[in-house]
């Protein structure tokens, strides 16, 4: 994970009222960020999905190795007053979840971009990427939902 | 159409998440249910809890006319103390509503029941009017009420109250009280949230001027998520989750009545329940750490079999785990018997424990 100094993370932030969208993620509808390293994609929710759930105290992760198609449910992430589904982004298989979310849940509030993370997903077609949306597109969409 | 309090534009202030509850337009949270429950749990919070019901019921027949309908004999009413919880049974000895009784003077009582019961309760009263010499008065949508609970409450606003709270046993209330110099109908030492606190009954007019004044000292709001949060660390019953038409109070475990009253509707079942045993009852149910919350409607199983049914859950940041309410059949009502939780279609170790999660402060 690559850690930004004070400088390069202002530049790489797009505020939309109380809600930081990252410059370098692609999203979607659902209010999951991806971030694309070379043929895998990690996976986790955005700022604004986090403070609408509000505190997060369980988080249901997929099965390391498990084929998912996009768009199916695969996650979930619960608070207090609801279970909101993951869905996955892209189709591919699961090769990595973040078990540090088992005994520390509210790190998807504290960090929804870096240590909030969820799960990662080797990609079975890039293409689908281009389906994703841009960050602009993202910051767009929430200043109309939010 | 949904109803508002008086409050409703003060909650939109404060940036709180608004939704449907029992017909009104209600803060669910501020800045989240958990954050506001340990801040009551440790400091002091406030409720708008102006949805519930405030019914009047008025007349020289008062006491003979309540006595038919309500579980415990209200003749043991006093002035200046809160009575119950009591209950209006249906036939079968099922919850109309849990109420708390005020007994104004021999002729004069307030009844304050759930939101959700409301209409359900005042059409209940009128039609059972028989003889007698009585009126049923709608007050719900005249005063607003608000609770402030929290270990600092009296701390924060005994010296801007005109009586001396300290003075006040648990469930007294005086009326005609200045606070803030605001003069309110009615505060009473009472509360759902198991911690010292008072609710206040005040005045449409008057009530966001109280409101103002409380959130000025620092007093922070709190919604109902966070309410249900605290209630269910009390063990508290919901009408709705835990108890409803269908559901007596000795399955509940819930003393709303008086056991040798001779004479109120539901009175029969109660009495055939003592002498017969019951065939379901609720429980406390502790999880494991590390396991979703379980939800009402969650099946409780014993080596696969269903036996019982969570019918309220919540994180209890006291706890720091899950938790729940629910009905089991009495045969394995045991504490401390290990069950698994079916939560959307997953099965989650918890045991058996009394309803009752934390020891009150009040």
């Amino acid at each position: 994970m690559e850690i930004y100094d004070a400088g390069d993370y202002m530049n790489n932030v797009i505020n939309v009222n109380d809600y930081t969208v990252l410059k370098d993620l692609l999203y979607t509808k659902q209010h999951e960020w991806v971030r694309v390293e070379d043929d895998t994609v990690t996976i986790g929710i955005s700022d604004f999905a986090q403070k609408k759930l509000k505190e997060v105290v369980y988080v249901e992760l997929p099965e390391v190795g498990r084929e998912v198609g996009k768009d199916e449910s695969i996650a979930s992430v619960e608070s207090v007053k609801s279970v909101e589904d993951i869905y996955a982004p892209v189709s591919g298989k699961i090769v990595e979840v973040n078990e540090t979310l088992i005994d520390a849940p509210e790190k998807v509030n504290e960090d929804p971009y870096g240590e909030g993370w969820m799960f990662k997903i080797k990609l079975s077609d890039r293409n689908e990427l281009n389906d994703l949306l841009k960050p602009e597109e993202y910051a767009e969409f929430i200043k109309k939902e939010g | 159409m949904f109803f508002k309090t008086p409050l409703y534009e003060e909650h939109l202030k404060l940036k709180a998440h608004m939704d449907n509850f029992a017909g009104w337009i209600m803060p669910i949270n501020y800045i989240g249910a958990l954050r506001e429950a340990r801040n009551v749990r440790e400091n002091c919070g406030v409720f708008d809890i102006s949805h519930m019901s405030r019914i009047v019921v008025e007349g020289k027949d008062a006491i003979k006319f309540l006595n038919k309908l309500v579980a415990k004999d209200v003749i043991h009413a006093v002035e200046n103390r809160m009575f119950g919880p009591t209950a209006l049974l249906n036939y079968n000895g099922g919850f109309i509503d849990d109420i708390m009784l005020y007994k104004f003077s021999e002729e004069r009582y307030m009844i304050v029941g759930n939101a959700i019961n409301r209409f359900k309760d005042i059409d209940w009263l009128k039609n059972h009017i028989d003889e007698e010499v009585v009126n049923i008065y709608d007050y719900t949508e005249k005063l607003g009420m608000l609770a402030i609970q929290g270990p600092r409450t009296f701390e924060l606003i005994g010296k801007h109250c005109g009586i001396d709270l300290d003075s006040l046993k648990i469930l007294e209330y005086r009326r005609n009280v200045e606070i803030f110099g605001i003069n309110v109908f009615l505060v009473s030492r009472s509360g759902w949230t198991g911690e010292k606190g008072v609710e206040i009954i005040c005045n449409n007019d008057k009530i966001i001027d109280l409101w103002r004044k409380i959130i000025a000292l620092g007093i922070k709001p709190a919604g109902l998520a966070c309410r249900d949060v605290l209630r269910i660390e009390m063990g508290f019953c919901l009408y709705g989750n835990d108890i409803d038409e269908k559901t007596t109070p000795l399955e509940a475990r819930y003393w709303v009545f008086d056991l040798y009253k001779e004479e109120y509707i539901g009175r029969e079942k109660i009495w055939s329940q003592y002498i017969n045993g019951i065939d379901r009852i609720r429980i406390g149910v502790r999880m494991k750490k590390k396991t979703p919350i379980p939800r009402h409607g969650s099946k409780i199983m014993v080596d696969g079999k269903i036996v019982g049914e969570i019918t309220s859950g919540t994180h209890s940041p006291t706890l720091n785990r899950n938790i729940g309410i629910g009905y089991i059949d009495t045969r394995h009502a045991i504490n401390g018997l290990p069950i698994q939780v079916d939560i959307r279609g997953r099965k989650f170790d918890g045991k058996i424990v009394e309803p009752l999660f934390i020891t009150p402060r009040w």
